[in-house]
């Protein structure tokens, strides 16, 4: 699992640009399921055959990445920017990215400190100060190799730091990776997984795709928040890495269906997982768009607990990917029986 | 010799302020090759350049080993790495920012970060205080690993951009280092107008110490303080920038020795070497402040580097401008004192 996470993790794909992801997991998965289409937003879904046919399954995760989209080439030779996705500036600034499909290496500059004021030293950065490098010395320079509305992405390597892995855009190709080990197996039941686009800028993907599909039961693999962080005690934690796959009875866009929910704690026991639910009634993912689609679907999100999230440095624990995996894997063959 | 790589592997070296132990014995193993003497003395690396000669005034060039970095502090009960500044570091872009922690063994981290919903507003930039490093590692693990003043840099690849540009952090001032190395070089087998001493100074970051006790020590007649200076980047003040490419930046300044200024941009008139003013109003934030008035004095001057993002590891600097730098070193020094 660890290595298809690098590999998936290592691609670039920001909302709306996800082609070179799809592409690698269709190359994955192609062999493995019995129907594949990609529909006109640029998702992808894939039907595979189980062992007998319950109730409908889908199970999701979102190929898209945060990352930033070029507005502007500007007469130096430098180029705005604008993020694409929710992103705090101050995990951009003094960074290295990539620029386009090219990968053209730039790097996100700013006034010197020493040229600041105290006033704005003490101030977080925003966008609007920042510009992208790439060394052209001119307009007419960078734009040969740039253009407005190519796509920029944080240029992060995959890091193991003890047992725990850092890299760019674990949020959500931990979802992808633990989709395309599961339609590797032998599934008891039959099930739809679909790899949805620009989750990232507002859940448009999944709503489409949703409505497509059009399954009884939803379940959403994701990365999700942990600030189990120095100086952060208690609830505010929202979730802790090494505690296992995080089951949320509520985000800021969905309540979870409560017996999907109290079914993800007993089979968590049942099977010798950790399992833990977030403390906050935070954040959101594509179950939002998702449980109020068509006539509405009944609808889980299992997530992988995840430090700093959309930034260039995601940080989750080895041990945490695997069980939700296996936690995943169990609730597949049971959801379809309810 | 080959300026990329001499570079790059200067500006990958390891070398924070008062742990310059890794850096100065790459630029020691560098400078021998010029100089048959190359010695090291309070982290200052110290080579003697050329036959001595009876009569010749005594030259010093002088670039800092030192780079801007953090010290750990403690490990706090979660089992993060507590930090403080070594040098100017702009707090605004910590967060999530790649380090190397030099302990008994190299371990990679990154800042830690609250997550918006904690940030309280956001409108803080964090301190030192507040900073923490994950490393993945457990507060066990660390304590076998990490002690109370090791040194910790941000963890950075020397990145090619377009034309001859470069990005890494640490280029202030390994690029004054490179800048000297390649002086000599285009020196090599001339006839000099100075006996010449090399000295790549310890401790700039912190307030210029190193140079300090080097220019106590050898006392020169005169010397140039070669490092970096701001070149024009989005934001900047084009009246108090440089620009890339455009060559070096001959420092003109009360505190500096006017002939010495005169007598460089002579050198690159005479020489065609395209050249740039640094003019400044009193001290220079270099170490040609410390020569300047070390036992007894000594003219001085600065030759300066144009770079953008300064004391980021988001630094770039143009190879022409080195390279330009290095062949007006070069000039002055065979053209001695008429």
């Amino acid at each position: 699992m660890k290595s298809l996470l690098k590999e998936l993790c290592l691609i670039n794909g920001v909302s709306g640009d996800e082609q070179l992801v799809r592409s690698a997991i269709m190359e994955k998965v192609k062999d493995h399921c019995d129907e594949m289409r990609t529909d006109p937003l640029g998702s992808l879904i894939c039907f595979k055959k189980g062992k007998s046919s319950g109730k409908k399954l889908m199970v999701c995760a979102h190929m898209d990445e945060v990352g930033f989209i070029i507005t502007h080439i500007n007469s130096d030779g430098t180029l705005s920017f604008d993020q694409v996705g929710g992103i705090d500036p101050s995990v951009v600034i003094g960074r290295q990215v990539k620029v386009g499909n090219a990968g053209i290496q730039g790097v996100v500059g700013s006034p010197a400190v020493h040229d600041l004021s105290k006033d704005e030293r003490e101030a977080p950065p925003k966008f609007s100060g920042m510009t992208i490098d790439i060394g052209a010395s001119s307009k007419e320079e960078a734009e040969k190799y740039v253009s407005p509305g190519d796509c920029a992405y944080f240029s992060s390597d995959f890091l193991e730091m003890g047992s725990k892995i850092k890299s760019k855009a674990i949020d959500d190709r931990a979802g992808c990776a633990m989709m395309i080990s599961l339609m590797q197996e032998d599934l008891p039941f039959d099930t739809y997984f679909v790899f949805n686009v620009q989750e990232e800028i507002g859940l448009r993907g999944s709503g489409a795709s949703a409505y497509s599909v059009a399954p009884d039961f939803a379940l959403v693999l994701e990365a999700t928040t942990a600030a189990d962080i120095d100086g952060v005690s208690g609830g505010k934690k929202v979730c802790c890495l090494g505690c296992g796959p995080v089951v949320s009875f509520m985000d800021r866009r969905t309540i979870y269906d409560r017996e999907l929910y109290r079914l993800a704690f007993d089979t968590a026991r049942e099977i010798g997982v950790p399992c833990q639910t977030k403390s906050a009634v935070a954040g959101g993912n594509d179950a939002g768009a998702i449980h109020i689609s068509g006539k509405g679907v009944r609808t889980l999100a299992v997530s992988v607990p995840c430090r700093y999230l959309h930034s260039p440095a995601c940080v989750i624990e080895s041990a945490d990917l695997e069980s939700t995996y296996a936690l995943v894997r169990e609730l597949a063959g049971r959801i379809p029986k309810l | 010799m080959e300026l990329l790589g001499t570079i790059t592997e200067l500006a990958q070296a390891f070398g924070p302020s008062g742990c310059e132990d890794a850096a100065g014995e790459l630029a020691k193993s560098m400078l021998e090759e010029y100089c048959s003497e190359v010695y090291i003395s309070n982290n200052n690396v110290i080579g003697r350049f050329g036959e001595r000669r009876e009569g010749l005034p005594d030259l010093v060039l002088d670039a800092h080993i030192d780079q801007i970095g953090m010290i750990v502090t403690g490990i706090s009960e979660e089992g993060f790495v507590k930090v403080d500044s070594l040098g100017g570091i702009d707090r605004r872009l910590l967060p999530t920012q790649q380090v190397v922690i030099f302990g008994k063994r190299q371990i990679p981290g990154v800042f830690s970060t609250l997550p918006p919903h904690l940030a309280q507003g956001g409108n803080k930039v964090m301190t030192f205080a507040e900073a923490a490093i994950d490393t993945g590692l457990s507060k066990e693990e660390l304590e076998e690993l990490v002690s109370p003043g090791d040194c910790v840099k941000f963890d950075v690849e020397l990145k090619r951009l377009l034309g001859e540009r470069v990005t890494c952090g640490a280029l202030d001032d390994r690029c004054g280092v490179a800048c000297i190395l390649y002086a000599l070089e285009l020196l090599k087998g001339e006839d000099l107008g100075y006996n010449v001493t090399v000295i790549f100074s310890s401790q700039e970051e912190v307030g210029e110490r190193g140079a300090k006790v080097g220019a106590f020590e050898l006392a020169p007649d005169i010397a140039i303080a070669v490092d970096v200076s701001f070149a024009m980047n989005t934001g900047e003040d084009p009246k108090k920038c440089g620009e890339l490419g455009k060559g070096p930046m001959i420092g003109v300044s009360p505190s500096l020795s006017r002939r010495i200024s005169q007598e460089l941009i002579a050198c690159a008139k005479n020489a065609q070497i395209p050249f740039q003013y640094e003019v400044m109003n009193g001290m220079t934030g270099t170490n040609a402040d410390r020569y300047s008035v070390e036992k007894g004095g000594a003219e001085t001057c600065t030759v300066s580097i144009p770079l953008r993002n300064m004391h980021t590891p988001a630094e770039v600097i143009d190879l022409r401008d080195v390279r330009l730098s290095a062949q007006l070193l070069a000039e002055f020094i065979k053209e001695g004192r008429k």
